[in-house]
């Protein structure tokens, strides 16, 4: 039987009277076939898969991919923090992440919707509406480039476009291979923070895409202390002033009012890489991203570190506006 | 034990942390170098060290005077600085700032959280305004307010959880420092909170006796109260600006030094401030020792009250050498309804007309359609089971709601605090923490072990006081002060799981499949008979322990029996839509307010406004931003709210 027959069946047997119920299967024939879902096609007219992402590195991954989501979580979050590539303006937003709506969902004649573990605690209702494919990068034992690497193979194969997956992976490590040969080869430990307030900061170190980049990319990453499962450390800044002295990167965004504020931190002024001017500051990266977060962090820390780095910090704050440029 | 000594007793293990801190940090700096050197190390204990001491020790102190200056007058040996509203309006300043207009935190991040913290006291005076002040009044306000502030700043949080995540931190209450400044703020606002309150003092004394009697030695109660709570929420708002919420040493330092003696206003004001801050200092010393270097941030204040907490549970035995005063004349309610039956049956239709609504009518892929234009499996196969459980939810929260205030004799009570929500709470986020993916069973069963455990608690600390209600009370608000502390953990902390455990929190009806919604109707249906004949004690013992005895009530045993009914009804409720769904307190109330006024009428009252309420905001949490949606719980809050204050204010 069809699904939507059995969709029509279903409305019977929960007793909807009949009238009803032949208005209902009129209804759908006309408006769910036609109207509401324009069929998308690839370059070579295949039909694409309809995909729903619940996560945000993979909605970017599937977009990599070429295969953009129907829908996804918090779209408009997406839009500000992963930012590239962009999403399809058509995708539809599900709502928050923790809590995709299922109404919704069920409405968009799925044939796949992709989360992490972190969703897990919805998989057995989400399976109610289209097959469920969970893959993660964090919660699972590994380092995270070839987590990554895997994550990527598994979405790409899940949607079939394995063939993809491997154009990927390649264009990311050509693209990095190439900004690596752009750097200073003595270029000290890098510190990758972001401000959370003028006195606490995210660190990122091991088992973070930024930290597996910058191995990638031939660097060496100052933080080697401990982190969190979700590879970074979130520390008082004072905890930075007994690292070596490194290249300190600021990722944005910047919080509203931090900046005046560490014009008055006497421990921030103190800090050996402020001491020195070796501050750059580059717009945000999401950190939890796939292969397009790594090649964007690539880029704009080559751009950052290539330019002249003291003339950029003593001209002071750089990238706190939007976090994607 | 003195208050004295048990100062000195805590001076004691502050000493070694400092001088541990000093000779390793230091390496050996000599004083000199140490206070001139320009070395990183001479710097940081210059700079971030010494200030962070010196402002643990003033803001410890700053809360414990607040927290005296409150429980005395508000005669309630429970209330806190938060007690009136205080911190979550400057929270809830704060993180809109954020959001909205961020120029005002550039401006000044103190201003904007002492405007939100000024702004919520203004509007728990007004409410309270009528009826002159009183104190059962103004803790009634205060904790609506709190409620209806407290939420709107999770469902930002819930929104926009990583832009807020600074603002996070702050809610932990982080007492790191950089320099001076904080204590140059500080240090002024305290000596002329110091002042006033030596000021107040004789004044203030005199509460101790009762209304009449404070009146007749010729008190301005109105005044009085007014300048001494101005001036506790003016010291505690400028701690909270500063450090973050750090409300728990208000709470704890007044209560810890009244049991170790200090029995008059005075004693209790010179040494609950030097409790308080050494207490913090030796919080903020023993952490950045001893966890200083973990990855995750270990905030100083939600870590005092999470260690603190259980320290309250130790104490709440001994508090039997302290009778608190009472805490002066119940909120007179109007005349009792003509024909309740009537009423109970047009909310009853009203309910059933709200779940019809909430079932038929709703919005989907191509806006708001109509109901039979789509088929049942995809819209009326979802919205089943969260009407169902919506409805069960609300019914059982509001019974337990009606039995715990009725029990207690507290219009204060609810089941959430009670504490057996908070443990349900805390074992989910206990999950979240320690296991890396946690499937809907796993949850169900660690909010049912945490619900237990603290049933468990709850008995083992009240059985012997034949379970009085006001120490029952204090084991719950412990319970919920250790949630509150680890969520508040959990959220600094920036994990990206955070999402969905506030969801869960904040009391979502998402989750629910249909064979639970069915076990949670049937259990709810199961409880409203089991509770019926017990409606006859209901009516006795808020008439207090003594007239019931005098009626032939057994009050110990029939207290534990009414007590389990409620656990099973709160974990029952809450394992569906989280801990903080505050129907239990509202709809209570609301029957009362309405004119429900004997314990059947009552119960029966508020089992159907608890489902209305639920249904209803159930639905309007799906619908209203569609296709996000707002935590039922949330929704029934704010409604609910709202209609509370705004009898409140009437009354």
């Amino acid at each position: 039987m069809s699904r939507r027959g059995r969709r029509a069946l279903v409305g019977v047997l929960a007793g909807i009277p009949q009238r009803a119920a032949a208005v209902l299967l009129t209804a759908i024939l006309c408006v769910t076939g036609s109207a509401l879902h324009a069929q998308a096609h690839d370059t070579s007219g295949a039909r694409l898969p309809r995909v729903a992402a619940i996560d945000w590195g993979q909605a970017q991954t599937l977009t990599a991919l070429g295969v953009p989501p129907v829908a996804a979580g918090q779209t408009e979050g997406y839009n500000i923090w992963v930012g590239a590539p962009k999403l399809d303006a058509a995708t539809r937003d599900l709502g928050l992440r923790a809590q995709p709506n299922m109404e919704l969902l069920s409405q968009l004649d799925l044939d796949l919707i992709t989360i992490t573990s972190m969703y897990a605690s919805s998989e057995s209702r989400l399976a109610e509406i289209a097959p469920v494919k969970s893959i993660d990068i964090y919660q699972r034992s590994g380092d995270v480039w070839s987590n990554t690497l895997a994550a990527t193979r598994e979405l790409a194969q899940a949607v079939g476009r394995s063939a993809a997956a491997e154009r990927l992976i390649d264009d990311t490590e050509g693209q990095i291979a190439q900004f690596a040969e752009r750097i200073d080869r003595d270029t000290p430990p890098l510190l990758v923070v972001q401000f959370m307030d003028a006195r606490h900061v995210r660190v990122y170190g091991e088992r973070s895409l930024i930290d597996a980049t910058i191995q990638r990319m031939g660097l060496s990453n100052a933080w080697q202390d401990s982190t969190l499962m979700w590879g970074f450390a979130l520390v008082p800044i004072q905890r930075l002033a007994t690292i070596d002295p490194a290249v300190m990167v600021v990722m944005g965004p910047i919080p509203a009012g931090v900046e005046a504020r560490l014009a008055d931190s006497v421990i921030w002024q103190r800090l050996p890489a402020v001491r020195q001017g070796a501050v750059v500051h580059i717009p945000g990266v999401w950190s939890y991203g796939g292969l397009p977060s790594a090649t964007r962090f690539a880029r704009l820390i080559t751009n950052a570190l290539s330019d002249d780095g003291a003339a950029r910090s003593e001209r002071g704050a750089v990238g706190p506006a939007a976090p994607v440029s | 034990m003195t208050p004295g000594r048990l100062c000195a007793l805590l001076a004691l293990p502050l000493c070694i942390l400092v001088s541990y801190t000093l000779i390793h940090t230091g390496h050996g700096l000599g004083l000199h170098a140490m206070l001139f050197g320009d070395s990183i190390d001479a710097v940081l204990i210059r700079y971030s060290w010494a200030p962070g001491l010196a402002v643990a020790l003033i803001g410890g102190a700053g809360l414990g005077l607040a927290g005296v200056l409150l429980q005395q007058t508000l005669r309630n040996p429970l209330a806190s600085p938060t007690t009136l509203g205080v911190a979550s309006g400057a929270q809830l300043a704060m993180l809109s700032a954020t959001l909205f207009a961020p120029s005002l935190l550039v401006w000044s991040r103190g201003g904007v959280a002492f405007a939100g913290g000024a702004l919520a006291l203004a509007l728990v005076f007004a409410l309270a305004w009528r009826r002159r002040l009183a104190p059962t009044v103004l803790v009634l306000a205060g904790m609506v307010v709190n409620l209806y502030f407290g939420t709107l700043s999770l469902a930002l949080i819930l929104f926009n959880q990583e832009r807020l995540a600074g603002m996070m931190i702050w809610g932990a209450g982080s007492l790191t420092q950089d320099n001076w400044s904080g204590v140059v703020y500080l240090l002024p606002r305290l000596a002329a909170g110091l002042v006033g309150a030596w000021l107040l003092s004789r004044a203030l004394a005199l509460l101790d006796l009762d209304e009449v009697n404070a009146r007749n030695l010729g008190v301005s109660l109105f005044y009085l109260r007014l300048a001494s709570l101005g001036l506790a929420v003016f010291l505690a708002v400028c701690v909270v600006a500063r450090l973050g919420n750090i409300g728990f040493i208000g709470l704890a330092a007044p209560a810890i030094v009244r049991i170790a003696g200090a029995r008059t206003f005075k004693a209790r004001l010179l040494w609950a401030p030097v409790f308080g801050g050494l207490l913090l200092a030796i919080a903020d010393q023993g952490l950045s020792v001893f966890v200083g270097d973990s990855p995750m941030l270990v905030p100083t204040g939600a870590v005092t009250a999470a260690l603190g907490a259980p320290l309250l549970l130790w104490l709440i035995p001994r508090l039997s050498m302290v009778r608190s005063a009472p805490t002066g004349g119940t909120i007179d309610v109007p005349a009792r309804r003509r024909s309740p039956g009537r009423f109970i049956a047009v909310v009853a239709a009203a309910t059933v007309v709200m779940a019809g609504i909430g079932l038929l009518a709703g919005q989907g892929a191509t806006g708001w359609h109509w109901p039979w234009s789509l088929p049942w499996s995809e819209a009326g196969a979802w919205r089943l089971p969260r009407v169902m459980a919506a409805g069960a939810a609300g019914m059982m929260l509001a019974l337990a709601g009606t039995i715990i205030q009725r029990l207690s004799g507290n219009p204060l009570a609810s089941p959430e605090v009670l504490g057996i929500s908070a443990g349900a709470g805390l074992g989910l986020l206990g999950l979240l923490l320690f296991s890396s993916s946690a499937s809907t069973g796993l949850s169900l069963t660690a909010g049912t072990l945490g619900a237990l455990a603290t049933l468990g608690l709850l008995i083992a600390i009240n059985a012997r006081s034949g379970f009085e209600p006001e120490r029952l009370l204090l084991t719950g608000i412990s319970v919920m002060f250790l949630f509150t502390a680890v969520q508040q953990i959990v959220m600094a902390g920036g994990d990206p799981r955070v999402q969905g455990a506030l969801a869960w929190i904040l009391g979502s009806t998402y989750s629910v499949s249909l064979p639970r919604a069915l076990v949670v109707c049937a259990v709810a249906a199961a409880m409203i008979a089991v509770t019926r004949p017990f409606a006859a004690w209901l009516d006795l013992l808020p008439l207090g322990s003594a007239t019931a005895r005098a009626l032939g009530m057994d009050v110990n045993r029939s207290r534990l029996l009414l007590l389990l009914m409620v656990s099973v009804l709160t974990a029952g409720a809450t394992l569906i839509v989280g801990p903080l769904s505050f129907v239990g307190l509202l709809a209570p109330h609301l029957a009362r307010i309405l004119g429900l006024t004997r314990a059947r009428e009552q119960m029966a009252g508020s089992i159907v406004l608890g489902a209305l309420l639920m249904i209803g905001a159930d639905w309007l949490g799906r619908e209203l931003i569609f296709p996000a949606e707002l935590p039922s719980g949330m929704v029934a809050t704010l409604l609910g709210g709202s209609y509370f204050m705004w009898r409140l204010r009437r009354l």
